[in-house]
């Protein structure tokens, strides 16, 4: 496992985490590059040993796309750093056409995910994964927990086709999960991170944990909620979602991002395209407003999709 | 002075481009674009039967020089140099262009047409991702070059710019970015509104080596093509080909709107008139 130590419960900085294994695979394997934006500052141990695969453009991001698409045309796995409204919609054109259109082994790292970034409505992302699922060939996962992001980088080295990895602030990320040296998480699968029989909380990034504290708060009242963390959001792990409307008949899908059109918008399509309908379906997160200044927390509690909306929510569907 | 037999060789090959060209433009029910097709039959077949080492039998060999089209409305254009030069069947693609399910139609497509090293289409796509892959080429230490075909009107946009700022930064002398410079946009001459003047010096400006040349003579594309500067030089190179949109046909010459079009029987009669007569005062000077 490298240098690095995952302790439950504790923080770890999911942006050094990415750093230390990218370090890792572009030493073990000769066609990982780094690429960025000026924004490299968790690449650092890649370029002082990489030096030769490491890019950095300037604050250019279609250029780095299509940097990465070149690359990747001659058989090469670049991973894009970056901040994601910046990497995802400057540059969606050539995401979509230079790498996705020719499906492309291209991997976007973004950090900022929902409203964590502290930078305002500028830097803010919350339309993110609606568009990067909307492209075909385009695979999505929304992380938080430091070693699941490792697992998933490790796997990113043989997954086919280009991908877009969310993460949060990765500053200082919870390990949520029990730490192990094995990959126990993949691209497609979700995770049942608590069972309970009354109700499923879906949630994905650092709202698993909002939803964590939901179901201990509302395990007080005796209301057993189970929790899902669906990281992988394109493709959906519908197994999952459909054995949690089968056990619990309700769903909350809480998450940090426009209501509409993310994680929430897939689980209500492929509720509708199967048939398989739950008692009740509920989604909270970020409604349509610029959300401006204030951090991650302070905006989910002033717009309505933390941990305490998430037990009012729950509430009002067992009522 | 280029040899003078290769010299005609290739002008024969472009003669002969012109009229495939034009006979598909006359064939096929829609719109064809031809005027920036005819301003770079020179340049194409420059490269496709002279400068770019490609071999139409082993189209994915390693040490193959790249050519990427920006200018992806050119596909056709690309598509029947590389027919000449044995890559594709030109009948095919008279007979299937545009339709259903054919690899050929009006933008470059590499996801149905191995050969082809990279889609285009989209306008200012193209010097980016010919940068990937001179990085590529450098660190794998080969020694093939990355060759790319911009029209003139796509260089006003931004991304271009980002890339050509990129390849002086990090020295990439295995890149040669070529323009068509044909000082026509889509509708609009150069200068009626946007004018990319002084064009030679905004490349100079970011660091890349310029050459200037009358994109219509073979002879000088040729000598361009034979004498780039080694690859272990430190600046991309910008071979800035003077041309004129609808080059060799006398009522599409500057004219805006053949940008793109279909020809009638009469016109059609017309221009392969021009190509004839050109081609047989070409001849009697030898």
């Amino acid at each position: 496992m490298g240098t690095l130590t995952f302790t439950l419960n504790a923080f770890l900085s999911v942006r050094s985490v990415v750093g230390d294994t990218l370090h890792e695979l572009g030493m073990k394997h000769d066609n990982v590059w780094g690429l960025t934006a000026d924004t490299g500052g968790s690449l650092k141990a890649f370029k002082q040993d990489c030096r030769e695969r490491y890019i950095d453009v300037g604050i250019a991001e279609q250029n780095l796309v299509g940097i990465a698409a070149g690359l990747a045309l001659e058989g090469n796995i670049p991973y894009i750093m970056g901040m994601i409204p910046f990497m995802t919609m400057r540059a969606y054109e050539q995401i979509r056409t230079a790498v996705c259109y020719h499906n492309l082994p291209v991997r976007f790292i973004g950090t900022g995910g929902g409203l964590t970034s502290g930078g305002g409505s500028t830097h803010n992302a919350m339309e993110d994964i609606n568009i990067m699922k909307s492209i075909v060939n385009m695979s999505v996962v929304s992380i938080a927990d430091p070693n699941m992001v490792r697992d998933i980088l490790i796997e990113s080295m043989t997954y086919k086709g280009p991908l877009y990895i969310r993460l949060t602030q990765g500053k200082k990320d919870r390990v949520l999960y029990e730490p192990s040296d094995k990959q126990e998480y993949e691209i497609g699968r979700g995770l049942l991170v608590r069972s309970g029989r009354d109700a499923t909380i879906f949630a994905h990034g650092e709202m698993v944990f909002e939803g964590i504290i939901a179901a201990e708060e509302l395990a007080k009242d005796g209301i057993n909620v189970q929790v899902v963390d669906m990281y992988s959001i394109k493709p959906l792990d519908t197994d999952l979602l459909f054995q949690a409307i089968k056990d619990t008949g309700k769903i909350l899908v809480l998450e940090d991002h426009l209501m509409m059109g993310g994680l929430a918008s897939s689980i209500a399509d492929a509720i509708t395209d199967s048939g398989i309908y739950p008692k009740k379906f509920k989604r909270l997160g970020i409604p349509q407003v610029y959300a401006g200044f204030g951090s991650g927390p302070e905006l989910r509690t002033k717009y309505g999709y933390d941990s305490g909306a998430a037990v009012a929510a729950i509430k009002e569907m067992l009522n | 002075m280029a040899d003078q037999q290769e010299v005609r060789r290739l002008l024969e090959l472009a003669s002969e481009m012109r009229k495939k060209l034009l006979y598909l433009c006359g064939h096929y029910d829609g719109p064809i674009h031809i005027g920036g097709d005819l301003s770079m039959t020179e340049l194409l077949i420059g490269l496709f039967h002279h400068g770019l080492n490609i071999d139409p039998k082993n189209i994915m060999m390693p040490t193959r020089d790249r050519f990427i089209l920006s200018k992806g409305h050119g596909a056709v254009g690309m598509y029947i140099a590389m027919a000449l030069r044995g890559f594709f069947d030109y009948e095919e693609i008279v007979r299937t262009y545009g339709q259903l399910d054919s690899a050929f139609g009006m933008h470059t497509c590499k996801v149905q047409l191995p050969g082809v090293e990279c889609s285009s289409g989209s306008l200012g796509q193209g010097l980016a991702i010919a940068v990937g892959m001179a990085f590529s080429a450098r660190q794998k230490g080969l020694n093939h070059r990355v060759f790319c075909l911009m029209g003139d009107g796509e260089t006003c946009e931004g991304e271009i710019w980002e890339a050509a700022n990129t390849a002086s930064s990090y020295g990439l002398g295995n890149l040669i970015g070529i323009v068509d410079r044909n000082k026509q946009f889509m509708w609009t001459h150069d200068g009626e509104n946007m004018t990319l003047e002084p064009y030679g010096d905004r490349w100079k400006s970011f660091g890349w080596k310029v050459l200037e040349i009358d994109g219509h003579n073979l002879d000088e594309i040729i000598d361009t093509l034979d004498n780039l500067p080694p690859i272990s030089n430190d600046k991309p190179t910008m071979i800035l080909a003077h041309t004129i949109k609808g080059k060799g046909v006398s009522f599409m010459e500057h004219a805006i709107s053949w940008h793109a079009g279909a020809l009638n029987k009469e016109d059609m009669a017309k221009a392969m008139d021009d190509i004839k007569t050109a081609w047989e005062k070409e001849r009697s000077a030898w």
